[in-house]
């Protein structure tokens, strides 16, 4: 069955954007782009696709004249599943086991794919830092304030910080908060290395995704995308260190010193 | 073995953070264990924490990329989770305390060393993806 170029196209683009968006790195987004056109018969003479970290173009021929468009992408939170199942489905439409209005659906499922729920990412942060204290060599009980702080911290992620703030202020504002949070905890007798809580409380901001796709882009040659990312990986990192670094100043000057 | 405990559990924390299905998570928990207890072993070993991050990082790369052919899927999904606990978290923390402790030769010796860390991930992350795909699927059936 034949199918229009802007059918097609839509297509592609629609599943290239869903991918962007959920943190896939580049070249997994032009390829697949360009796997779903070919297999639905646009071939490399009619269309062209570039992809950036915070936009996507296409533009190809078609019987009617000229197809175009130009979407601009948030770099946004990791939704590795919905990664997932793109390319799964790019891997099954080339096996031919799909026609181009159910690709239509099925990307409309990914799209609807929800986030983990909020007290399960909240959860998840709180035992992340636990471990990783404990693995940086804190005790158990520092393990457990960090757990502590590590909870509060993404209760405001979750509520505060990604729906309403930008990335600089999220990420000054929650290395503060979990300065705060730990130094109370320390103050108040639980843990024993302030240092081992605090560094156990920040890792649930550590910019994981942004790094490594930072590094697979420059990798494989995109450098503006590859670059983009690893500076806002940068960013995070400032940010944090200043959110804790600002605290600090304040409490020595209370106190006359900080605890290690 | 519980510091190897922790750091897979912390990787899947993250994991579950990046929204990665959860029918990777033992893998991701693995692999995440194996790169810090191979940091640890190495250093006990000898090297410098860099070299260790180096080679830790070429271990949790390669295992991603065999896991990745292996279940089929995107190897973003294993590297992301397990590079974690190799990222040099506690490096920026220390730099911005040494800052404002007003030591800042201590803060720079720390401020380098996570930046020696970080560029041992991109060399040995750059290394394993350079690696041809078709060396990776001697073990899978064709189609």
């Amino acid at each position: 069955m034949e199918y229009s170029t802007d059918e097609v196209l839509e297509v592609a683009f629609d599943a290239g954007y869903i991918l962007l968006e959920s943190g896939a790195e580049i070249f997994r987004v032009e390829e697949t782009m360009q796997r779903i056109s070919r297999y639905f018969g646009v071939d490399d003479a009619h269309k062209d696709f570039f992809v950036l970290a915070n936009g996507l173009f296409a533009t190809g021929i078609t019987d009617r004249g000229h197809f175009a468009r130009v979407r601009q992408s948030r770099v946004q939170g990791a939704r590795l599943s919905r990664v997932v199942a793109i390319n799964q489905l790019s891997r099954r439409i080339e096996q031919g086991q799909y026609t181009l209005p159910e690709v239509k659906r099925e990307l409309e499922r990914i799209r609807s794919i929800p986030e983990p729920p909020a007290l399960l990412q909240i959860l998840a942060a709180g035992f992340g830092s636990g471990a990783f204290c404990l693995m940086f060599g804190g005790g158990w009980t520092d393990a457990a304030a960090s757990f502590l702080a590590g909870l509060l911290l993404y209760v405001f992620v979750v509520f505060v910080s990604a729906p309403h703030m930008s990335k600089i202020s999220g990420n000054l504002l929650g290395g503060a908060i979990v300065t705060l949070a730990s130094v109370a905890l320390w103050s108040a007798g639980i843990g024993r290395s302030m240092s081992h809580i605090i560094i156990g409380g920040i890792i649930p901001l550590v910019p994981g995704l942004a790094f490594t796709n930072g590094i697979r882009d420059i990798a494989d040659g995109d450098y503006i995308s590859g670059a983009v990312r690893l500076l806002d990986a940068l960013l995070v990192f400032l940010c944090i260190a200043v959110g804790v670094g600002a605290v600090f100043t304040v409490y020595r000057h209370i106190t006359g010193g900080v605890p290690l | 073995m519980v510091r190897f405990l922790a750091a897979a559990v912390g990787t899947v924390a993250f994991a579950l953070i990046f929204d990665v299905p959860y029918r990777y998570y033992f893998l991701c928990a693995l692999i995440g264990g194996a790169g810090f207890w191979a940091t640890e072993a190495l250093m006990g070993l000898g090297l410098t924490a860099t070299e260790a991050t180096f080679i830790a990082t070429l271990l949790v790369a390669l295992s991603s990329r065999i896991c990745a052919v292996w279940r089929r899927c995107p190897v973003t999904v294993f590297l992301v989770s397990g590079i974690i606990p190799l990222v040099p978290g506690a490096g920026v923390y220390w730099t911005a305390y040494y800052l404002v402790m007003g030591d800042t030769s201590e803060a720079l010796t720390r401020g380098f060393a996570a930046l020696r860390a970080a560029i041992a991930i991109v060399l040995g992350i750059v290394l394993v993806l350079e690696i041809p795909n078709r060396l990776f699927h001697w073990s899978r059936k064709r189609p």
